[in-house]
């Protein structure tokens, strides 16, 4: 990681840490901010599936599948934009389901790690973990609103301090000669 | 390929060139050690990290794949897993993040094995033994590219087994699962490949990681349809693929020994291996998974001797308790050296055609003393 990457990698993180913080000051608003970060992550992802489609998919058997992807992701997201009254449960289903994802996968991955005697392991499983508990949170508190806030802020502000760690851990910059 | 070529064919194609059985014997474990070779070890006994020759799966997921990632990646794999076939190959109306990639798609007697084979003439064994895993995974490794791409990568779901020849041809459907536990079924056409991801730079997307190890198994026939190849289907032909690559090697491996004067890219030996012809092809040809034992026996016949299995830690005590200035004339140590040369050479080449994802070279200025 160069040094430009790892200051953006802690400016990211810091961004989502204080997004976190901003969003728990004010739990009412805090939904729609929450509404917004999600329909601009479907935006920002239909921009890049339509990028990668005029880049490389085009040329690939299949890629039309990108153009699709983007147009019906810029078409969600921006839909998202306008809805702050959405049932909230349906949110906290995408979120348990994400989580759950994300978590199992980090579980295994920090078990083969383990298993081939690498160090990283430790905070694989932790991630995987805190991914997990999310979910649990998420299942406990289920009837009150403000929770699924609250996690997903949780969430932001976990994946920022990773960014961060990230950022610092000693990795080298190869040149070849 | 894997160890039943990589280790006992090499070892009977460098008999055959004329290497002793102690010589042949060095270039088949380093042609096999190129596919041992991971950071991990090198960083166990304490040896340079850059002379990496593969990847763990582990240290492959823990790769981010941002540019340097896949620079770190590209520079493994395209130097000795996939040997890009033109660094200059074009394909008009595609942009240059397209050739980028498509330029490093695999495939035998590209300029780079030419370059490769010349580079360990007067050299190591060592140095023999690295060339003919490079130029062994060029044949089975021919329409992948050793970089994470989906769009060079990827292959559709019609994918058919070429069961029978001539008139008794037959195609059946191979079918694949993610199962990595359960070995692969040739009888009832069951494969493991790796799951579809659909990020371009996905780690799964590396290589033929796709179409499992059907490239890895010298009896089969198959056609798919491959990612970039506007709709054309390729017949992937092994049997005839491994037995060019053996001849190759056998042709490479003489010239290495100083008994050619050069080496010529799409020329084959056939007057060493002429007499095994049907032997080779019996083997090649048997439905199996590994054919390890089959080209062990091969081997034993022509030297009439035993060819010791491979065991990954045969050489490491000796590089460990070298000294510090004396390593380099260890066995690990003139590998270490062949894989640094052969490493360089690729990836200079490839940056050298415009191409980043094999990372940066910077010309070492050698200051005059003062």
């Amino acid at each position: 990681m160069t040094l430009l990457q790892r200051i953006k990698s802690i400016i990211i993180g810091a961004i989502m840490i204080a997004t976190a913080i901003m969003i728990n000051v004010n739990l009412e608003q805090g939904y729609i901010i929450l509404l917004f970060i999600l329909a601009a992550g479907l935006i920002v992802a239909g921009i890049g599936s339509l990028y990668y489609y005029l880049s490389m998919g085009r040329f690939i058997v299949g890629g039309r599948m990108f153009l699709y992807r983007g147009l019906i992701l810029i078409d969600i997201g921006s839909f998202a934009l306008t809805l702050s009254d959405v049932p909230r449960i349906y949110v906290l289903l995408y979120l348990m389901f994400i989580h759950t994802f994300s978590g199992i996968v980090e579980i295994l991955r920090a078990l083969e790690s383990r298993q081939y005697g690498a160090r990283s392991w430790k905070l694989k499983m932790s991630h995987g973990i805190v991914n997990l508990l999310v979910v649990v949170a998420c299942f406990i508190f289920r009837k009150y609103p403000e929770t699924l806030v609250i996690v997903y802020s949780l969430g932001i502000a976990y994946s920022g301090v990773m960014n961060i760690i990230s950022a610092l851990r000693k990795r080298s910059f190869i040149y070849i000669q | 390929m894997q160890e039943d070529f990589h280790y006992y064919a090499t070892y009977c194609a460098s008999y055959l060139a004329g290497f002793s059985h102690e010589e042949s014997l060095d270039i088949c474990y380093s042609a096999q050690f190129v596919d041992m070779c991971s950071r991990t070890f090198l960083s166990r006994i304490k040896a340079p990290g850059l002379a990496a020759t593969t990847q763990l799966q582990m240290e492959m997921m823990d790769t981010v794949t941002d540019i340097l990632g896949i620079q770190n990646i590209t520079r493994i794999w395209a130097s000795f897993h996939f040997l890009p076939y033109d660094l200059y190959a074009t394909k008009p109306g595609t942009t240059k993040r397209f050739l980028n990639k498509y330029r490093l798609i695999c495939a035998p007697n590209g300029s780079l094995v030419a370059d490769t084979v010349k580079l360990s003439k007067n050299k190591t064994l060592q140095h023999a033994g690295i060339a003919m895993h490079v130029l062994a995974d060029t044949w089975a490794h021919s329409y992948f590219a050793g970089t994470p791409s989906l769009a060079m990568n990827n292959t559709d779901s019609d994918f058919y087994e070429v069961i029978g020849t001539g008139d008794e041809k037959s195609d059946r459907l191979i079918k694949f699962r993610h199962n990595p536990s359960v070995p692969d079924d040739p009888e009832k056409g069951l494969y493991t490949n790796t799951i579809y991801q659909s990020d371009e730079n996905s780690i799964m997307n590396l290589g033929h990681g796709r179409a499992g190890h059907l490239p890895d198994y010298s009896f089969i026939r198959y056609r798919y349809l491959p990612s970039w190849a506007d709709y054309r289907e390729i017949l992937k032909d092994n049997p005839h693929d491994y037995r060019m690559a053996f001849d190759q090697m056998v042709y490479a491996l003489r010239y290495l020994r100083g008994e050619l004067d050069d080496f010529v890219t799409d020329t084959y030996d056939t007057e060493k291996t002429g007499p095994y012809r049907e032997r080779i092809g019996a083997i090649i040809d048997k439905r199996q998974l590994l054919a390890s034992n089959d080209w062990k026996s091969f081997g034993e016949e022509l030297s009439g001797k035993e060819i010791v299995d491979f065991d990954l830690f045969r050489y490491q005590d000796e590089y460990v308790s070298a000294d510090k200035d004396k390593k380099g004339e260890t066995f690990l140590g003139k590998f270490i050296n062949g894989a640094l040369e052969q490493k360089g050479m690729v990836s200079k080449a490839i940056f050298d055609s415009g191409n980043i994802l094999a990372g940066f070279f910077a010309p070492v200025v050698m200051r005059e003393a003062k």
